[in-house]
């Protein structure tokens, strides 16, 4: 495999649930530009889309006016998307590891699932909440693990 | 999101189709938490022309299996689409539904 130059796209949306099918429908594009097996773009997409969300439901508690960075890059061996908002910090627990395990049915809880399906997409996430305001997660595909490999074109 | 309930049979069925997301699932969380307690039998959720659901939507089907649960009804997820099934495997609670093929 060869190197290849990073590619890069930054996009700055409003923090309206109704542009949530926008971005998704960015970043299909730019996982098939960047040749991401087929297998994997969804989940890549639910884990950003999770993200996304949780900048407009827990930083901007609803607010649909507040802006959602997104910065996507990749190389022949990885991929990395970081999302970032200038709301609330999510307090140091909610960015925690903790591994998904089928639940017994009285245990079934609604929420508190994005992050659980970050982890479970990616290789590395990183979740940096600010001192006084802002939130950025970075999360980091290697694309050579979890059958991650694609031709070259 | 466009989304149909049907209450002529003893189990209302609703059907869902479209993308489930922060955006509309709220709509169908209305809609499932109303039916549970109004159905005869039960409730039937057709996700077959689901084209993406998040983890929004896992919660308002949670919710709507406990809420079947407290009030003694069968919840059921019909026909659910790859996108559905993916992301119920991947929160691993693809077991915890029970599902049939078709309405």
């Amino acid at each position: 495999m060869t190197e290849r130059d990073t590619e890069v796209l930054r996009l700055e949306v409003s923090s309206d649930p109704r542009l949530l099918g926008v971005i998704r429908g960015v970043l299909q594009v730019w996982l098939e530009l960047v040749g991401l097996a087929v297998d994997r773009r969804d989940e890549v997409v639910l884990a950003v889309d999770e993200a996304c969300a949780n900048c407009i439901r827990h930083a901007y508690d609803g607010r649909i006016d507040e802006p959602v960075e997104l910065l996507l890059s990749a190389s022949a061996e990885w991929l990395e998307i970081s999302v970032s908002d200038q709301g609330t910090p999510c307090p140091a627990e909610c960015a925690e590891y903790r591994p998904l395990m089928a639940p017994e049915p009285h245990e079934l809880k609604p929420g508190g699932l994005g992050v659980k399906l970050i982890h479970q997409v990616f290789d590395e996430v990183r979740f940096c909440p600010g001192t006084t305001s802002g939130n950025c997660v970075t999360m980091r595909l290697h694309r050579t693990t979890k059958g991650g490999v694609e031709s070259e074109d | 999101m466009r989304i149909e309930a049907d209450k002529t049979a003893d189990e209302t069925i609703i059907t869902v189709e479209g993308d489930i997301d922060l955006y509309s699932s709220p709509e169908l969380r209305t809609l499932v938490l109303k039916a549970v307690p109004k159905a005869a039998t039960g409730v039937g959720v057709d996700l077959g022309g689901v084209t993406y659901m998040d983890s929004s939507g896992v919660a308002t089907l949670v919710e709507g299996l406990r809420s079947a649960k407290e009030h003694d009804k069968a919840f059921t997820l019909i026909a659910p689409s790859t996108a559905v099934m993916k992301v119920l495997e991947l929160a691993r609670l693809d077991s915890i539904f029970e599902v049939r093929p078709d309405q």
